[in-house]
C-alpha cells in the first residue's frame, strides 16, 4: 500500500472501500511511527473522497512527518496539486480588476462606477495565502498576470487566476487554480480549477485550445468554424464535459453552449 | 514475451525519422501487432503531431520517470487502431537532461513486457537526447535521404550505433528517381554501398506527405497514398518476410563525397 | 577618467559628484567596426540552416562585406561541405580553443569570394566539449575583425544550440511550412529570449501546393510565429545539386532561388528590398507533380 518510487512515497487508496484503505494506513503508520517521517508522498486515489475523509489522510499524513506532495485518481480522479509559485503583488489597470472581479460583470462594474464618479477604482487587497496540504479549494483572490506571448514549452501556473496579455502558443501550458484570461489567442493548454474550483472558466479572445481541462475534466480541442469570437469555456450542468459559449451571454442563454 | 525494442535514428535532422516512426508503427499494427511508439525527444516532441493525438496527451515521459503517473496512464492509444497503436509522449516543457540514460532505458524495458515492438523516434544530432534514446533499444534503424550532408551525418551515427554493438539497418528517404536518372542525385545503391548498411526499405519523395503529417493521419489509413504500401513493405521486411525492393533510378554518382568522408 | 564636480547654488543643497568616464579613442573606433553577430537557427533539422548560412554568407560578402561563417555543429559538421571547401579544412574551431592552431589557420577562405572565410566545426568531437564561454569570446574576437558573424546552429535545443547562441545578438529563424517545424521553432524563439532579435526565413514553400490548401502559408506560419519576415524561399531541386556540389545558389545569377538569398541578404545589409515570393511554372510540368522551378 505504501511504495517508495523515485520522487517519493506513493500511497495507494485505489480499488476499495475507503475505510479500510484508511485504517490500514492507520494500521502502517502507528507500527512504526517514525519511519516515513521527512519524506514526501503522492496518494493514489480510486474514487474521490469526501473533504473530510481527505482532511482525514491530511492529519494523518502529518503526524507521520509525511510531506503531501499531491493526489492522482486512476478513474480520472482528483488532479496533482500544481507547483507553488511565490506571490507577486499586482498592480492592474481598471479593466483589468474588473475583469478579475466578474468577467460578466465587467462592463456594469465599469458603467456603475463610472455613474457613481468613482475615478479609480480601488486596488484590490491580495490576500497573501499560504499553500497548505489541505485539500478544499483556497479562495483564488491573487491574479498572475502576464504581457507578452507564450511560446511553445514555456508555463504559467498559479494558485489564483492567470491573465494572459497575448497569445498562448500551441505547446505552452497554463495551470490555474482560478479563471484564466487570455486576451488573444489561447492554442495552448489551459487548466483551470487545477485544485478542484469546478466553477473555473477560462476565457479568450479566439479559443482554439489544444487541450482545455477545469477541474477534473479534460477535453481535446475541436475545429472551430468561422471566424473567431471571444468565448468562454467551463463545465457543463451534466459537470463532465466542458462547454463552451460565446464570452459575455447571460446565464440562460448557456443551453444553446457548444459542447465538447 | 518482450518486445523488439528499436531506435529511428538519423544524426541529421529532418529526414524523416518521426514520419517513419509513425508510418512504421502504424503498419506494424495495422497487421496486427501490439506497438508503442516513443517520443524521446523531449522539448521538441513531434511524434504526437504526426500522429494527430497532440490534444489527448495527458502525461508524459518525464512525469513517468519522475513517478508522477504511471507508465499507462500515459500511454495515448490511437483509437484509429483499437489496442494495437498507443504512444507515449514526450514531455514539452522540459529538456532532455530530465530524463537519464538509464532511467529511459527502464521505461523502454516497461513497455517491452507490455507489447510486441517498441519504436522510439530519437531527436536530431548525437547530444544527450540521441544517447537516452539509444539506451533503451536492442537494434536500429537509421534513416537517410540521398544527399552528401545526411549521408556523413549517418555515418558517424552508425559509428556509434556500431560502438554500442546495435545492429542496424538503413531506410533510404525521399529519393527522387527522375533526379538518380540524370545524375543529380546519388542512387539508393550509391548509399548503401558508402555507409555500408543492409537496406531495409526505399521511400521515394511525395510532397503531399508534409500534409498528412500536418494533418496527423497516417500514410497507411489513407488509401489514395500509394506510400502506404511501402512502410507495410517495411514492416513486412522487418517481421522477416523476404520482399524484393522496387528499382528506382538507375546509375550511381558520388563525386567528390567519397573523398570527403574519407578525409572526413 | 575624469571627474566633474557639480556644486549646487544656494551652498546648503548637498555637493553632488558625477564621474562621467570619457570613452578612449580606441573603444569607439571598435564600436563603429565591431560587426554583427548573427546565428541562424531553427530548432527543427533539416529545414534549411545550413545551406542558408552558406548561401546568405555567399550573398553577403559578394556585396563586399567581409563575413565569417561558423559551423557550430560538433560532430556532425556539414557547413564546409555545402560551401564545397571540405578538402582545404585543416584546423577546426576546437584546434584553436584549445590552442593548437591561431585563428588565422583555422579559417578557410574562399576563392570564389574573397572576402568569405569559414571556421570549421570539428567532426571526431562531441558538442559538451566546447565551453559556452570560449565560444562568446571567440564570437566576440571575431566580430572586430568582419562585418558579419553567421554562426550556423545544430538542430535541438541542446547544448549545441545553447552554444551557437551565446555570442549572437542577432537571429535568422528558418522554418518550413510544416505544423511540426512551427512548433519547434516557436519553442527556439521563446529560448532566444529578449536579448537576440529574431527575423523569419520560411522555406520550401511550394506555392501551387498553398493554393490546393495542401501547405501552411507563410501567413499561416508567421500568425503562431509572429516575427519581421526577412524572406520566403521556394522548394527548387537546384538547391539540392548545389549542396551536394558544393556550389551554393547565390553564386549562381541564373538561378531564382539565389537571387532570392541575395535579396534576403541585402535587406538584411539594411536595404530597403521588396520581399522575394517564391514563383513556380505552371503548366505541364506542374501536372507532372515535379517541380523544376528555379532556372529563369
Amino acid at each position: 500500500m505504501i511504495r517508495a518510487k523515485a520522487g517519493g512515497l506513493e500511497i495507494a487508496f485505489s480499488g476499495r472501500a475507503f475505510t479500510d484503505a484508511y485504517a490500514e494506513l492507520r494500521e502502517r503508520l502507528d507500527a512504526s511511527p517514525d519511519f516515513y517521517r521527512g519524506s514526501s508522498a503522492t496518494v493514489v486515489l480510486g474514487e474521490v473522497p469526501s473533504s473530510e475523509d481527505l482532511a482525514q489522510i491530511a492529519s494523518t499524513l502529518n503526524e507521520a512527518g509525511i510531506e503531501w506532495d499531491g493526489a492522482y485518481g486512476l478513474d480520472g480522479g482528483v488532479a496533482p496539486l500544481p507547483k507553488r509559485e511565490p506571490r507577486r503583488d499586482i498592480v492592474l489597470s481598471d479593466n483589468a480588476r474588473s475583469l478579475v472581479a466578474d468577467f460578466e460583470g465587467a462592463r456594469k462594474d465599469l458603467a456603475g462606477r463610472r455613474q457613481r464618479g468613482e475615478r479609480r477604482i480601488a486596488p484590490p487587497t491580495l490576500v497573501a495565502v499560504t499553500a497548505r496540504a489541505a485539500p478544499e479549494p483556497e479562495p483564488a483572490s491573487a491574479v498572475l498576470y502576464h504581457r507578452g506571448t507564450l511560446r511553445g514549452g514555456q508555463s504559467l501556473a498559479n494558485v489564483g487566476h492567470i491573465v494572459v496579455v497575448g497569445d498562448v502558443n500551441p505547446g505552452a501550458e497554463l495551470v490555474a487554480g482560478g479563471d484564466i484570461v487570455v486576451f488573444g489567442a489561447l492554442r495552448g493548454v489551459a487548466h483551470a480549477g487545477a485544485q478542484g474550483d469546478r466553477s473555473a472558466r477560462v476565457y479568450a479572445l479566439v479559443l482554439e485550445p489544444t487541450q482545455l481541462r477545469i477541474a477534473t475534466t479534460i477535453a481535446a480541442g475541436a475545429e472551430r468554424a468561422g471566424a473567431p469570437v471571444p468565448e468562454e469555456a467551463f463545465l457543463a450542468e451534466s459537470g463532465d464535459r466542458i462547454a463552451i459559449a460565446p464570452a459575455g451571454q447571460p446565464p440562460h442563454l448557456k443551453s444553446t453552449a457548444e459542447q465538447l | 514475451m518482450t518486445a523488439r525494442r528499436i531506435v529511428v535514428t538519423s544524426g541529421k535532422g529532418g529526414v524523416g525519422k518521426t514520419t517513419t516512426t509513425a508510418n512504421l508503427g502504424a503498419a506494424l499494427a495495422l497487421r496486427g501487432k501490439r506497438v508503442v511508439l516513443v517520443d524521446a525527444d523531449i522539448g521538441l516532441r513531434n511524434l504526437d503531431l504526426v500522429l494527430g493525438v497532440e490534444k489527448r496527451i495527458v502525461f508524459d515521459l518525464v512525469e513517468v520517470v519522475e513517478g508522477r503517473c504511471q507508465l499507462r496512464q500515459a500511454l495515448v492509444r490511437d483509437k484509429r487502431f483499437g489496442e494495437s497503436l498507443a504512444i507515449l509522449p514526450a514531455a514539452q516543457t522540459r529538456e532532455k537532461t530530465a530524463v537519464t540514460e538509464l532511467q529511459f532505458a527502464d521505461v523502454v524495458n516497461n513497455l517491452a513486457a507490455m507489447c510486441d515492438y517498441v519504436l522510439i523516434d530519437s531527436p536530431a544530432g548525437i547530444e544527450h537526447g540521441f544517447r537516452n534514446a539509444i539506451a533503451g533499444a536492442a537494434e536500429a534503424i537509421v534513416v537517410c535521404t540521398p544527399e552528401v550532408s545526411a549521408i556523413r551525418d549517418a555515418d558517424r551515427v552508425i559509428g556509434k550505433l556500431q560502438e554500442r554493438g546495435l545492429p542496424m539497418r538503413l531506410i533510404v528517404n525521399r529519393v527522387r528517381p527522375e533526379m538518380v536518372r540524370t545524375g543529380e542525385m546519388m542512387s539508393v545503391e550509391d548509399v548503401c554501398d558508402i555507409l555500408s548498411a543492409e537496406l531495409l526499405g526505399i521511400v521515394p519523395d511525395d510532397p503531399e506527405v508534409i500534409d498528412t503529417t500536418n494533418r496527423g493521419v497516417p500514410l497507411v489509413l489513407d488509401p489514395a497514398q500509394r506510400l502506404g504500401a511501402i512502410y507495410t513493405k517495411i514492416a513486412r521486411r522487418l517481421e522477416g518476410e523476404i520482399i524484393p525492393f522496387t528499382q528506382l533510378g538507375t546509375g550511381g554518382f558520388f563525386g567528390r563525397l567519397f573523398e570527403a568522408l574519407r578525409a572526413g | 577618467m575624469e571627474t566633474q564636480r557639480v556644486v549646487n547654488e544656494p551652498i546648503e543643497s548637498p555637493q553632488i559628484e558625477i564621474h562621467a568616464p570619457a570613452a578612449p579613442v580606441d573603444t569607439q573606433k571598435k564600436a563603429k567596426t565591431r560587426g554583427r553577430a548573427i546565428v541562424v537557427t531553427s530548432g527543427k533539422g533539416g529545414v534549411g540552416k545550413t545551406t542558408t548560412t552558406a548561401n546568405l554568407g555567399v550573398a553577403l560578402a559578394a556585396r563586399g562585406a567581409r563575413v565569417v561563417l561558423i559551423d557550430a555543429d560538433v560532430g556532425l559538421r556539414n557547413l564546409d561541405l555545402v560551401l564545397g571547401l571540405e578538402s582545404r579544412v585543416r584546423f577546426h574551431v576546437l584546434d584553436v580553443l584549445e590552442g593548437r592552431t591561431t585563428l588565422a589557420d583555422a579559417l578557410v577562405r574562399d576563392k570564389r569570394v574573397p572576402s568569405l572565410y569559414l571556421l570549421a566545426a570539428a567532426q571526431n568531437r562531441e558538442k559538451d566539449d566546447v565551453a559556452t564561454d570560449a565560444m562568446l569570446a571567440l564570437v566576440e574576437q571575431l566580430r572586430g575583425d568582419f562585418d558579419y558573424v553567421l554562426i550556423d546552429s545544430p538542430a535541438g535545443i541542446e547544448m549545441g544550440f545553447k552554444n551557437a547562441i551565446a555570442g549572437a545578438d542577432e537571429a535568422i529563424v528558418v522554418c518550413t511550412p510544416e505544423v511540426a517545424a512551427v512548433r519547434d521553432v516557436d519553442r527556439v524563439v521563446g529560448l532566444l529570449g529578449n536579448r537576440i532579435n529574431a527575423q523569419l526565413v520560411v522555406n520550401r514553400i511550394r506555392p501551387a501546393l498553398v493554393r490546393k490548401g495542401k501547405m501552411l502559408s507563410v501567413q499561416d506560419v508567421n500568425a503562431i510565429l509572429r516575427l519581421p519576415l526577412l524572406g520566403v524561399l521556394g522548394d527548387a531541386p537546384d538547391v539540392i545539386v548545389s549542396t551536394n556540389r558544393g556550389e551554393p545558389v547565390a553564386l549562381d545569377e541564373a538561378s531564382a532561388t539565389g537571387a532570392a538569398y541575395r535579396a534576403i541578404a541585402a535587406r538584411i545589409a539594411g536595404e530597403d528590398v521588396a520581399a522575394p515570393q517564391a514563383s513556380e511554372p505552371e503548366g505541364f510540368l506542374d501536372k507532372l507533380g515535379s517541380f523544376f522551378g528555379g532556372r529563369r
